[in-house]
């Protein structure tokens, strides 16, 4: 995409955004639920990070997601910590579940990292679920949303007021996450998904590449989850199962793997999807079940990587760093990589 | 506590047979395509169901334990065919996608025709009573279990030495392009051992069912140790699947004879501390998925 029609279309994006809650009512859409979006955005990005640029098969970022939650809901609930204070707790949460599991993650590439992080992402689900005392075990814990404090002030938090705080975040995230993948570091992880024996014959350590870009995205997860559990007041082992790392990952395929804005479009589907489907049928999972056989098999680009694979076809428009176009299923797969 | 040691080591090692033979049953179709099928657990669910349906119509126990895997095979296989055979060339995370999407349709689709709770689904009565070991009692059914997942998994290996189909199952592990140079059609080969994989299943489902109970999830409650399995017995490697599932199985006992609470999470600790003395597991092979 051209720099201009890039700022275009992203400021036309957050502009829509701002006005979302004006709009929703008439769509009769909660303003959480499009909270929600935003925030499962977040995390979906996470996703995209290791899966869509680096070539990671994340399907654990559930983990750190859950981890974000849980940080937010047990410092709120024993430690009365304040709004702004359990966002950060819960993100540092996510950061440190990363630090833990990454050197483990980091042993194997392609399948088998997938294999290790479904696995080592269990781990702490299984905590939340066994130590009820604490956790609430399978039902969960509720907790009250804590006020904001900022010098002194105490600002409760309604849904409007959270949903502003939500897209702050996310703009924010957003502008974070292009620049990474833009700056030479990003190159790198796209360098690495493509062929990593050549990276590392270039003197690079792709480890460390892989080490930062897992902690961002435990961090990206986590703060996900943080927000994710002060929208529903709410956290329940579920949120740590690979399960909701699957819906994050069919959601970053839907919206197209390795693009920026992906991860919002999927987001936005995935939610509102779920919403409207859940009201009308109790069968919902039926349904989910069927958009994950049927994207993988029919839609791989995903809704943004289709309209860029369209938009290549110009010769004009024509890019050779379309990170999307690994996904396309006529792409060759290269002998040698995900070993 | 010490006089349960006995009869929980035992236990371990049945339960450890489970993983071991679905873990098998995953690594097989892992080991030839790429493909780890999520959809394994709801594979092995669906085998409980058909046996107990079976049953409830009044067929034999031992009919509905061969019958109900070889229906699976015939579901597995046109499964294969029709929607994991599209992925084979594409990266083995679609496909671990797509049997993940079957796997929420199948849990819902039980629920739909089983309905939501469990369906009591007891052994005959012939293996209902406990045998008398002289030191331990134990209960007959569990050591029929253990009888039939270890000829089934002996029945394998021979198998895969013993006859020129399993010699060239295994040597297109290898080499897929190679085999297919030399005149095998490898898509036989890939139907046939998407078969083998979900027909271990289907034995595992059944027995599974009549130990563990059968609801529309209790079949994915055995896929995560049995990922841990192939993780800790090392990918590539079957004698790996038996040896993993047989430590975890221990492990899973034990813990829960001494300190319940951390059952599930010892399996874990114990993947961790094999990855750190040997990333590739115990018996993983060189080459086979780095």
């Amino acid at each position: 995409m051209k720099a201009r029609t890039e700022l275009l279309v992203s400021a036309a994006t957050v502009v829509l955004l701002a006005a979302a809650p004006a709009i929703s009512p008439l769509v009769h859409l909660d303003v959480s639920i499009v909270s929600e979006v935003l925030v499962t955005a977040i995390a979906v990005m996470s996703v995209n990070l290791l899966l869509g640029y680096t070539g990671l098969p994340a399907f654990g970022n559930a983990a750190y997601f859950g981890l974000g939650t849980y940080g937010a809901a047990l410092s709120v609930k024993y430690a009365h910590v304040h709004f702004i204070e359990a966002i950060v707790i819960g993100t540092v949460a996510a950061l440190l579940g990363g630090l833990i599991l990454a050197p483990f993650l980091l042993r194997r590439r392609g399948i088998y990292f997938g294999l290790l992080s479904i696995a080592f992402g269990q781990v702490f689900y299984f905590i939340a679920y066994r130590y009820t005392d604490v956790t609430g075990g399978e039902d969960g814990m509720q907790f009250p949303r804590p006020d904001a404090v900022l010098g002194g002030a105490h600002q409760t938090i309604s849904e409007l007021g959270f949903y502003y705080v939500a897209l702050a975040l996310f703009v924010l995230v957003v502008i974070a996450f292009r620049s990474v993948v833009r700056s030479p570091f990003g190159r790198t992880l796209v360098a690495i998904r493509q062929n990593e024996a050549r990276v590392r014959y270039l003197g690079l350590n792709t480890d460390r590449f892989i080490f930062v870009a897992l902690l961002i995205s435990a961090t990206m997860a986590g703060l996900s989850g943080a927000l994710f559990g002060l929208l529903i007041n709410f956290a329940y082992p579920l949120q740590l199962d690979w399960h909701q790392s699957g819906y994050f990952v069919l959601s970053m395929i839907l919206g197209g793997a390795g693009t920026v804005w992906g991860s919002l479009v999927g987001a936005f589907i995935y939610v509102i999807g779920k919403d409207i489907i859940s009201t009308i049928t109790p069968l919902w999972q039926i349904f989910l079940g069927a958009l994950f056989v049927a994207c993988v098999l029919g839609f791989p680009r995903g809704i943004l990587g289709s309209i860029a694979a369209l938009r290549a076809r110009a010769p004009d428009t024509f890019t050779d760093d379309d990170v999307n176009a690994a996904f396309d299923p006529n792409a060759p797969v290269e002998v040698g990589r995900g070993a | 506590m010490i006089e349960h040691i006995g009869p929980q080591l035992f236990n371990g090692l049945v339960l450890g047979a489970f993983y071991a033979i679905v873990a098998i049953g995953l690594s097989l179709i892992m080991n030839l395509t790429g493909t780890i099928n999520m959809a394994h657990g709801s594979f092995m669910t669906l085998a409980g169901y058909l046996a107990f349906t079976l049953v409830s119509r009044g067929t034999p126990f031992w009919f509905a334990l061969i019958a109900a895997p070889l229906i699976l095979v015939v579901v597995g296989v046109v499964v294969e065919r029709t929607l994991v055979r599209p992925l084979y060339k594409r990266e083995p995370f679609y496909s671990l996608l797509m049997t993940f999407g079957l796997s929420l349709m199948a849990e819902e689709i039980y629920r739909l025709i089983w309905g939501p709770n469990g369906v009591p689904f007891s052994p005959p009565k012939a293996l209902a009573g406990a045998a008398h070991l002289g030191f331990m009692s134990f209960p007959t059914f569990r050591i029929f279990i253990a009888v039939v997942l270890v000829v089934a998994i002996a029945a394998l290996a021979l198998f895969l030495t013993r006859t020129r189909f399993g010699l060239r199952l295994r040597a297109a592990v290898q080499d897929t392009e190679m085999i297919a140079a030399l005149g095998t059609n490898t898509q036989v080969i890939y139907a046939v051992n998407f078969g083998l994989g979900i027909f271990l299943a289907g034995i595992a489902g059944v027995l599974a069912a009549g130990m563990l109970g059968l609801s529309p999830t209790s079949g994915n409650a055995l896929l995560m140790p049995a990922f841990v399995t192939v993780i800790i017995g090392g990918m590539g490697s079957l004698f790996g699947s038996v040896v993993g599932g047989v430590l975890i199985g221990m492990a899973i006992s034990l813990t829960t004879l001494f300190i319940p609470a951390a059952s599930e999470v010892s399996m874990y600790v114990l993947m961790a501390v094999v990855l750190l003395v040997r990333p590739r597991g115990l018996f993983g092979e060189e080459g086979i998925f780095g």
